[in-house]
């Protein structure tokens, strides 16, 4: 009897998940194993050569500069997320840092970016102060490499991060940070080796919040970004809408959720088999 | 080990320009068990806070064995805490917990095993040693506290009121262990509490605190016997007080008038002078319920009649309140049951009585 009520609660949800979600991966599945039509869609032919081009080498390129890409970015996401998140959880104008990091999103995702133009552009702000200032003489080529791309997407995933970590930190005792110190600890060994073990569930969902829509991303590398810093999404959609090479995007899009999935499958299981090894500790015990 | 000697010099503190200690001056000998006692609010986890390094002193100096230690981060002064809360490190196991200042100092793992073994013992825990703190009952978890901060061998313990969130037989059994603590080791405990039964029956000295002020310093007995004030007298135990004038001084007896039920003696503890306005107060203990007057006794006494307004039944004695015949002034009496099924014919609600007691038994504390 309750199994069947479950399923009805579940229904609508189940249908959702069915209509918006499934259904579209399953089309796109579908799409990468038919041939490629010739002015975009596909011929209904089966057909593995959308995978087979997945192993060509410049592909393989971009895809680790993508995973570079990605990897630093969160690295960089993460170092400056928890100190943030530290600093919000401590200060006394909780609700005025949460609604500053709010605010960009009230502006549009594209138009964030192409403020990073006028940032750090040729012609910039940050150009214009330095030349001002005599540090440099003539306007240095920030843009359109790895870095301004690492630098924006950074800036685009940061509250994202910031946010399941303020809310880790917020629920910390801090108390135990004195407990530390009074033990013996400096400032930074009660850090490492008190606060980050206690908020490690916090870190774990940040990290997984800023690389996953990171490893994706194609808008940044697109507008900021330059020869070296194609990524995988950028890669999918010019085959969708420049190439019309359907299947080939699909196919990418395959391996990509298919790469994401096990990250996330592996990582999470890392950090699960500690807690577990925690739990069959304590039941020895018992 | 060799406690420390810590003296408070004129410590001051103020949070947002409100002084919440004032002028704080202790010296605290080596080896002693000292407690800080007063209602909430009142400064003590605040000067606490300031001998462990955690909060700076708006005025003052704190010494340890002679050094003014208030520059000095709380890591490195030599004195470890035991927190209100417990304050384990809810990812490490009992083990872990204890052993956390060894690892700091990157002890050897052999050593390290020996002396966390060692500490468990000593505050009874060695069963637990695998355990995580939230399968602790509140009374382990005190326990891992105390011996995360002895191990690190202090030469003063800081105690903030660590059994405040037990049950009372839990307390008085973990006050017991405590002071057996305190004996083994010998380092100077530094014991906060709110409750004064606490603080009476474990402490070598007291400080008494009130509203950011130390008003008395003293053993157990003088603070209960002898307190500095009214608010001592009534915050440590019960007490009866009351108003008068002085009216006729004798070489070591004083006649008091009151406006409530005429005059009655003391003894003389203090020079006063006729005319004096005084507060006396009477420990509820001291006094004696009788139906006849006594007889048996050549010592002053004071002798009033009444009628028992109130009578609580509390199996080792019985809290009596009786009202006075003259005025509605109340006297709490309290009777010890020393005899089984009582000591003479139990009195009964509403009757009238004899309150009695000797004149040495009451004393002085405020003349004006
Ligand atoms: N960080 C702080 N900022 C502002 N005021 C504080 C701070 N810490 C304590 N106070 C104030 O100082 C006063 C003394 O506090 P303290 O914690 O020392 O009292 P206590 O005697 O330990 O009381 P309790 O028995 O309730 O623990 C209180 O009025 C408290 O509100
Ligand atoms: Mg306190």
């Amino acid at each position: 009897m309750k199994k069947n009520y479950g399923q009805i609660y579940t229904l609508p949800l189940t249908l959702w998940l069915t209509v918006f979600f499934t259904i579209p991966i399953l089309i796109i599945v579908a799409i990468s194993f038919f041939k490629k039509g010739l002015y975009g869609g596909v011929e209904f032919k089966l057909s593995l050569d959308a995978y087979k081009a997945l192993f060509n080498p410049l592909f393989l390129k971009t895809l680790t500069s993508t995973l570079f890409i990605s990897v630093i970015t969160t690295i960089f996401i993460i170092i400056f997320a928890i100190p943030s998140a530290y600093y919000i959880a401590r200060s006394k104008k909780k609700d005025f840092w949460i609604f500053l990091i709010i605010i960009p999103f009230w502006t549009n995702f594209l138009i964030r970016i192409y403020a990073w133009i006028a940032i750090l552009g040729n012609n910039g702000l940050v150009n214009n102060i330095l030349i001002k200032l005599g540090v440099i003489e003539n306007y240095v080529q920030f843009l359109y490499n790895q870095w301004s791309v690492i630098t924006v997407l950074t800036y685009v995933s940061l509250p994202f991060a910031i946010l399941p970590l303020y809310s880790t930190i917020e629920k910390f005792d801090f108390s135990l940070l004195e407990a530390a110190r009074d033990l013996g600890a400096s400032k930074a060994q009660s850090i490492y080796k008190v606060l980050l073990p206690n908020i490690k569930s916090g870190i774990t969902t940040a990290i997984l919040f800023t690389f996953i829509p990171t490893f994706g991303n194609y808008a940044v590398p697109q507008i900021i970004g330059g020869k070296d810093s194609v990524m995988v999404g950028t890669i999918i959609a010019r085959e969708l809408t420049v190439m019309r090479n359907w299947p080939l995007a699909s196919s990418i899009s395959v391996a990509l959720t298919i790469m994401t999935t096990i990250g996330v499958l592996l990582f999470s299981n890392f950090n699960k088999s500690k807690t577990e090894e925690l739990r069959e500790l304590k039941r020895g015990i018992k | 080990m060799i406690g420390g000697e810590l003296i408070i010099d004129n410590v001051s503190k103020d949070f947002d320009s409100v002084r919440v200690l004032r002028n704080a001056n202790l010296k605290i000998k080596p080896g002693e068990f000292f407690s800080l006692l007063g209602p909430s609010g009142c400064g003590k986890t605040t000067l606490l806070r300031i001998i462990a390094g955690f909060e700076y002193p708006t005025e003052g100096a704190v010494y340890l064995d002679g050094k003014n230690i208030i520059n000095k981060s709380p890591n490195n002064r030599h004195v470890n805490t035991v927190f209100q809360n417990y304050a384990l490190f809810p990812h490490l196991s009992v083990f872990e917990n204890v052993a956390f200042s060894m690892r700091l100092k990157k002890e050897s793992n052999e050593k390290i095993r020996k002396k966390v073994t060692e500490y468990l013992a000593l505050v009874k825990l060695e069963e637990h040693v695998k355990k995580m703190p939230s399968q602790l009952s509140g009374g382990q978890k005190q326990r891992v506290a105390i011996a995360r901060a002895l191990i690190n061998e202090p030469s003063v313990l800081l105690l903030d009121e660590p059994l405040s969130a037990l049950d009372a037989k839990l307390r008085q059994q973990l006050l017991i262990e405590l002071d057996a603590i305190h004996d083994e080791i010998g380092i100077t405990f530094i014991y906060v509490t709110h409750d004064q039964q606490e603080a009476l029956s474990v402490s070598d000295r007291i400080a008494v605190m009130d509203r950011a002020e130390i008003l008395q310093v003293g053993t157990p007995f003088e603070i209960y016997e002898n307190p500095a004030n009214l608010f001592i007298a009534n915050f440590i135990g019960e007490t009866n007080n009351i108003k008068g004038t002085v009216k006729n001084v004798d070489d070591d007896i004083i006649t008091i008038e009151t406006d409530s039920f005429g005059d009655f003696k003391i003894f003389k503890d203090k020079e006063v002078s006729i005319g004096d306005t005084v507060k006396v107060t009477i420990r509820p203990e001291k006094i004696r319920i009788s139906r006849e007057r006594p007889t048996d006794t050549d010592l002053p006494i004071n002798v009033l009649t009444g009628r028992i307004d109130e009578l609580i039944y509390s199996g080792f004695q019985t809290k009596y309140y009786v009202t006075l015949d003259v005025n509605g002034v109340t006297f709490k009496v309290f009777k010890q049951h020393i005899k089984y099924f009582m000591d003479d014919t139990p009195f009964s609600w509403k009757e009238n009585v004899l309150i009695w007691w000797y004149a040495k038994d009451s004393f002085l504390i405020e003349v004006k």
